[in-house]
């Protein structure tokens, strides 16, 4: 019940337009990791020279739908092809020059349910 | 006298004690073994015997409190200056840096206030309520549910889209028409229902009680529980009724969104709040057991052999020190524990990685007008958006009728808490108060000063609470419930209460009992 009317919420529109990454990076990520990929020591990783971020794709899409220690999931927020994209764009800013990843990497590692989401408010 | 369920239940708790009674509520499904209602009794006391605990929350204080006054020797670590962890208030002078943020410094007038972390108290979390109650921390009632709140949908279509709809004529309305539908086809035996003719009858009956429809057509005409287009008075007139919205321009709306016959077990109408900010309960710990809390001290490294634990830290003016003791309750959220050297074993750190934090903020906007009581008539309760930067806007429980007031002009969770986060103060305050201005025209003009919190940046916490997937519940969670060795794990996380306060106080209930019946028998 919470997680069916949280999905209809949150339920985001069809964009037709191509996932920017730079946009997703800014909206999604870089309240932690900050605008220019630093991170904060001690609390948020860099993901500037980051060997995990430029490594293997599928773990690295892995983490941004499942999330990970303090990361949270954004398996319900964004769709596959907007996890490629934010990724895509990570691993060629910032100095570093991994290859983009195809958004058919993250649906298939998109397996599973997500975490449970944050309580919404609902009325009766 | 018929055998009622409570009757055999009240028997068989004379007959066979709490054991039985409890077999019993078990057989009829209202199990209450994962829910607690009153702290362990630790039998024999603690004399002798250490723990130090790590965090000041509400759930290190649980421990500390019911520990110490076991006689046990109780060290708690801080890594604030305060206690409560996320149990804060922001009043006037209360300072918040988010990491990689500026500071806030919050302005609200004297005797205002915003939680800016727990907020409300539910009815039936009776943990929390049985350390209300202790330490008579005063409250007050929260208004969790109000009819004559606003709901504002901005992603349906047609004339009830982008405008406030009053929750009543929505409620009232929807399922009205809803119960009219059903009624008629019933009535009409256009459903194939399983049913015999009297149940049908009294199906029809109560369809029509529920919906206020017309007892002889079934129609639905509104109801006065909507509102009135003319209040009821002392004129000539007896007022005037207001006239239902059409069910397809509700439907196109989306706002019913928001309805459901019943609130969520933790969404429920009947809250508390304490009188003066949710801090007012660590307050009310801190008081009792304040002297063992060393404050502004942070935990560098956590190590543990067979006779006991030792805990490295640092306070403010970075002097290092030990602490030594028999066991350790670690209350650390799981985000920052794992950035800290732990010494945790391997399944224990692999588990910790099971869990994610949810990113939530929350925005405190001072008004100097409570324009939403005056010409509103809104007292207290949520309005409802599906905006998902605002999430809803909630009027206060307190301060009733006076000149001034905070409302929570944001709460947002998960991905739209992170993009909101990275805006500035500044511009949260912005972004809160534009989307106020379309509900209530009052709002802008109203507003005076804001302080707003991101839970996933702030240092100490790293997220609003913890987030397990049904993969990681299952894998990883039953993994911390053991102690690793002499340390034990307690908080919000470790139950299935989480990011409520009673999650955190039962989850050290359950953890001091494990320590004691260990320490009581070694």
């Amino acid at each position: 019940m919470r997680a069916a009317l949280l999905g209809l919420l949150l339920a985001l529109p069809a964009t037709a337009a191509p996932a920017d990454g730079q946009q997703l990076f800014a909206h999604n990520c870089a309240a932690c990791h900050m605008p220019d990929g630093a991170g904060i020591p001690g609390a948020f990783p860099a993901l500037a020279g980051n060997a995990f971020v430029t490594g293997d794709p599928a773990a690295a899409a892995a983490t941004v739908l499942n999330g990970r220690g303090g990361m949270p999931s954004f398996r319900d927020g964004l769709t596959d092809e907007e996890v490629a994209a934010v990724l895509s764009y990570v691993r060629a800013h910032f100095g570093n020059t991994a290859a983009a990843v195809p958004a058919e990497t993250v649906a298939a590692t998109r397996t599973g349910k997500a975490a449970e989401p944050a309580r919404p408010m609902p009325a009766h | 006298m018929p055998m009622t369920r409570r009757s055999l239940l009240e028997g068989l708790a004379a007959v066979g004690g709490t054991s039985l009674l409890l077999m019993g509520m078990e057989a009829f499904g209202m199990g209450i073994a994962s829910e607690a209602s009153l702290p362990p009794p630790l039998q024999g006391g603690g004399k002798g015997k250490s723990v130090v605990i790590l965090g000041a929350g509400i759930g290190g204080l649980t421990a500390a409190y019911e520990l110490g006054r076991a006689g046990y020797r109780v060290t708690v670590i801080e890594a604030r200056d305060f206690a409560g962890g996320r149990s804060q208030t922001a009043k006037a002078g209360f300072q918040l840096t988010e990491l990689g943020g500026e500071t806030q410094t919050c302005r609200f007038d004297a005797g205002h206030y915003i939680n800016h972390g727990p907020w409300r108290i539910p009815f039936h979390q009776r943990s929390t309520l049985h350390y209300v109650k202790a330490f008579g921390v005063e409250v007050e009632l929260f208004n969790n549910d109000n009819d004559a709140s606003y709901v504002y949908f901005t992603k349906g279509g047609g004339p009830l889209a982008n405008r406030p709809l009053r929750k009543m004529e929505l409620a009232a309305d929807m399922r009205g028409r809803a119960a009219e539908i059903l009624a008629k086809s019933t009535k009409a035996g256009a459903l194939d229902l399983p049913l015999s003719a009297e149940d049908r009858d009294l199906f029809v009956a109560y369809l029509t009680a529920e919906g206020y429809l017309d007892k002889a057509s079934l129609d639905y005409a509104g109801t006065e529980g909507r509102g009135w287009l003319v209040k009821p008075g002392a004129g000539l007139v007896g007022g005037t009724p207001s006239t239902p919205y059409k069910l397809t321009d509700l439907l196109h709306s989306k706002a019913w969104q928001v309805l459901a016959s019943v609130s969520n077990w933790d969404q429920q109408r009947t809250m508390f709040q304490p009188r003066g900010g949710m801090a007012m309960l660590p307050a009310a710990f801190a008081a009792r057991v304040g002297k063992a809390i060393r404050y502004g001290t942070v935990v560098e490294r956590i190590r543990q052999d067979g006779a006991g634990v030792t805990v490295s830290t640092r306070d403010a003016k970075g002097r290092v020190a030990e602490v030594k003791a028999d066991y350790c309750l670690c209350t650390i959220p799981l985000s920052v524990l794992k950035m800290i050297d732990n010494g945790l074993s391997d399944g224990h750190r692999t588990a910790m990685n099971g869990v994610s934090y949810a990113p939530v903020g929350k925005i405190g906007l001072q008004m100097k007008r409570r324009f939403w009581e005056d010409n509103h008539a809104i007292y207290g309760g949520h309005v409802y958006t599906d905006n998902p930067d605002i999430g809803v806007i909630s009027l206060p429980s307190t301060g009733w009728m006076g000149a001034k007031g905070v409302l929570l002009g944001y709460y947002n969770f998960m991905g739209d808490a992170a993009k909101v986060s990275a805006l500035s103060p500044a511009d949260r305050a912005k972004l809160a108060v534009a989307f106020g201005q379309k509900i209530f025209p009052e709002y802008a003009d109203s507003f005076e000063s804001a302080f707003s919190v991101a839970w996933h940046r702030v240092k100490y916490n790293l997220g609003g609470w913890a987030t397990w997937s049904d993969e990681a519940r299952a894998r990883d969670y039953p993994v911390l419930l053991q102690p690793d060795g002499r340390i034990y794990l307690a908080g919000e996380h470790l139950s299935h209460i989480g990011g409520w306060q009673a999650g955190a106080i039962e989850s050290a209930w359950m953890q001091i009992d494990a320590i004691h019946k260990r320490a009581s028998a070694a």
